[in-house]
């Protein structure tokens, strides 16, 4: 956290120093806290600080947009078949985001118009994701896509991957801004793009871009490489350990 | 967080499993562990079939579910498999055929399993295959376990014969058993490891409430050496789940297996003790009512519309 506050007064002084130069367009200059998380043992999500510096003016708006590394997602759909309910359909969404989460000033309404969201790609129904559908079962309807893209924004909201709460970002002075960006639990490795919209009177006028690093490490990392890597000597220690931990146990008992 | 929620569940002592890929609180682990190794040890069973379906309530994906729980049935059969050593109670030979039919069954078994996956179908046939065996042994259990107290109430009751000869006699590889003083086909305990491995494979179990009514009513075994010689095989059979499951599927989470057989290993010691004050047919009337629980819990969520029709499942 010291670090953090450091690193965001470097920010307050790099802003200071370069103002006097000409503000054309403005320009949004961000960073993170920490921008390599690593997802250890004793990992349970973490709330990360995006701060910056913007070139801007006490009504300027600021909008965040996270999104995790894409990745295929299937959406399966239940009906009751037989007096039971089963997986009748299943629909991947190709390359959706893993994480999708906004941060803004104000409500995304009083930003700025429909028109611009879409174009920007800013909200969960306004990403253009590609679907490959799947047949259903005979007998059973295929629900329209409307309705399969709004199932599945839900889905991720309630796994805490897609918040459908907007998160709020602070702006001061029209000058400098923070965010907490909070990672769930479940997030997956990979690189994860954090976006910052700089907008005034409801057009975008600067943007930037920064990252954030999530991998695997310490103990999690190594039980998860040697699974992948070693598999049949991975099952081969895992059936080891059972057998001299059962011992081990028939052992100890015994005489206790 | 509630103000009545235990002490040791604010504390953060998450772990992050690394296979499942989800952060738990580590007292549910602990508890789920002691609780079904208290059972285990009180009942003298393995526990798969209780613990299978709980770590898939806590948010286990199935498959690492499944997985796992063979590898911690290895622990605990291994843990079992000794103290009826030392006392003689296992028929090696009958085990050994037992397991050969096992491992087929289950290689074929992790086969399905992985084919049911990719078709999105595994939750259904897992929990259907629950309901089915759970459904039907339970439901054995509980009425021989209420004949036995009525009768046990009634003295002078006459005893029933141990095995009658049927046409499963007449079979042809006829082996002698000596420790089980029987002379059978050895395609009858094939066939009996076979369908066990297969279902061991698929539910994430060892396949004792199986396999020990099948010793006991379809091969004719002395009740006194069935455990035994289920636990023995049960060990090869889910080692050799163990191993293809983390070939095939990579869904083995050792982080989660070592931290379960840590709780019931010692939950399974109180288990036994418990155990020694309850008599038999009580045992098995408590054990069948709480399979039947499990049963009925399980069909229930098939045949009630959940609250969500549509779910989702990131593929890597």
């Amino acid at each position: 956290m010291i670090r953090a506050v450091f690193a965001y007064l470097l920010a307050v002084c790099g802003m200071l120093a370069t103002s006097p130069t000409p503000a054309n367009a403005g320009s949004v200059v961000a960073d993170l806290s920490q921008s390599n998380v690593s997802i250890t043992s004793g990992f349970h999500g973490i709330e990360l600080l995006l701060f910056g510096a913007v070139d801007g003016r006490e009504t300027d708006d600021i909008i965040v947009v996270v999104s995790g590394p894409p990745t295929d997602v299937a959406q399966r759909r239940k009906a009751q078949v037989g007096g039971i309910w089963i997986n009748v359909e299943t629909n991947i969404w190709k390359d959706a985001p893993s994480l999708y989460q906004i941060l803004t000033t104000r409500p995304l309404a009083e930003i700025t118009n429909a028109d611009t969201l879409a174009r920007l790609q800013i909200g969960a129904d306004q990403l253009r994701l590609r679907l490959e559908p799947e047949k259903p079962q005979p007998g059973t309807e295929k629900p329209h896509a409307g309705r399969l893209l709004q199932s599945f924004a839900r889905n991720m909201a309630s796994k805490g991957l897609w918040p459908a709460d907007v998160g709020s970002v602070k702006l001061t002075d029209g000058a400098l801004f923070r965010a907490n960006v909070q990672l769930p639990a479940n997030v997956i490795s990979g690189i994860y793009d954090v976006r910052i919209l700089q907008f005034r009177n409801g057009v975008v006028f600067s943007e930037s871009e920064t990252n954030i690093y999530i991998k695997k490490g310490g103990l999690s990392a190594m039980i998860y490489n040697f699974a992948h890597d070693y598999s049949l000597l991975y099952g081969l220690f895992a059936v080891a350990f059972a057998v001299a931990a059962g011992w081990l146990a028939a052992v100890a008992f015994r005489r206790g | 967080m509630a103000p009545n929620t235990p002490v040791f569940l604010t504390l953060k002592m998450y772990i992050y499993l690394p296979i499942a890929e989800i952060s738990m609180h580590i007292g549910i682990i602990f508890g789920l562990g002691g609780g079904v190794g208290f059972l285990s040890g009180l009942f003298g069973v393995g526990g798969g079939f209780l613990m299978t379906p709980l770590l898939i309530f806590f948010g286990i994906p199935p498959a690492v579910a499944v997985a796992t729980e063979a590898n911690q049935i290895v622990a605990s059969s291994v843990s079992g498999v000794l103290a009826h050593m030392r006392r003689g109670n296992v028929d090696f030979k009958m085990g050994s055929i037992l397991l050969a039919g096992g491992v087929v069954g289950s290689s074929f078994g992790v086969l399905l399993f992985k084919y049911l996956r990719d078709m999105g179908q595994i939750d259904l046939v897992i929990k259907l295959s629950y309901v089915v065996f759970l459904g039907v042994i339970g439901g054995l259990m509980l009425l021989e376990s209420s004949r036995a107290i009525l009768r046990s109430r009634r003295p002078g009751a006459t005893r029933r014969k141990l095995h009658q000869h049927n046409w499963l006699h007449g079979l042809p590889l006829k082996m002698r058993f000596r420790r089980s003083k029987l002379y059978i086909s050895a395609l009858l305990p094939l066939a009996i490891g076979a369908f066990v491995g297969l279902l061991a494979a698929i539910m994430g179990v060892g396949g004792g409430f199986i396999m020990v009514p099948a010793m006991i009513y379809l091969l004719g075994m002395p009740t006194s050496i069935v455990v035994g010689t289920s636990l023995f095989q049960i060990i090869f059979v889910t080692a050799n789940v163990t191993l293809l499951q983390s070939v095939q599927t990579k869904t083995v989470d050792f982080m989660l297996a070592g931290l379960l057989l840590f709780g019931a290993v010692i939950g399974a010691q109180f288990g036994t003790r418990a155990g020694a004050l309850l008599r038999g047919e009580q045992l098995r009337g408590l054990l069948a009512l709480m399979v039947l629980a499990v049963c009925l819990k399980l069909g229930f969520d098939l045949a009630m519309q959940p609250s969500d029709v549509f779910s989702v499942e990131l593929l890597k």
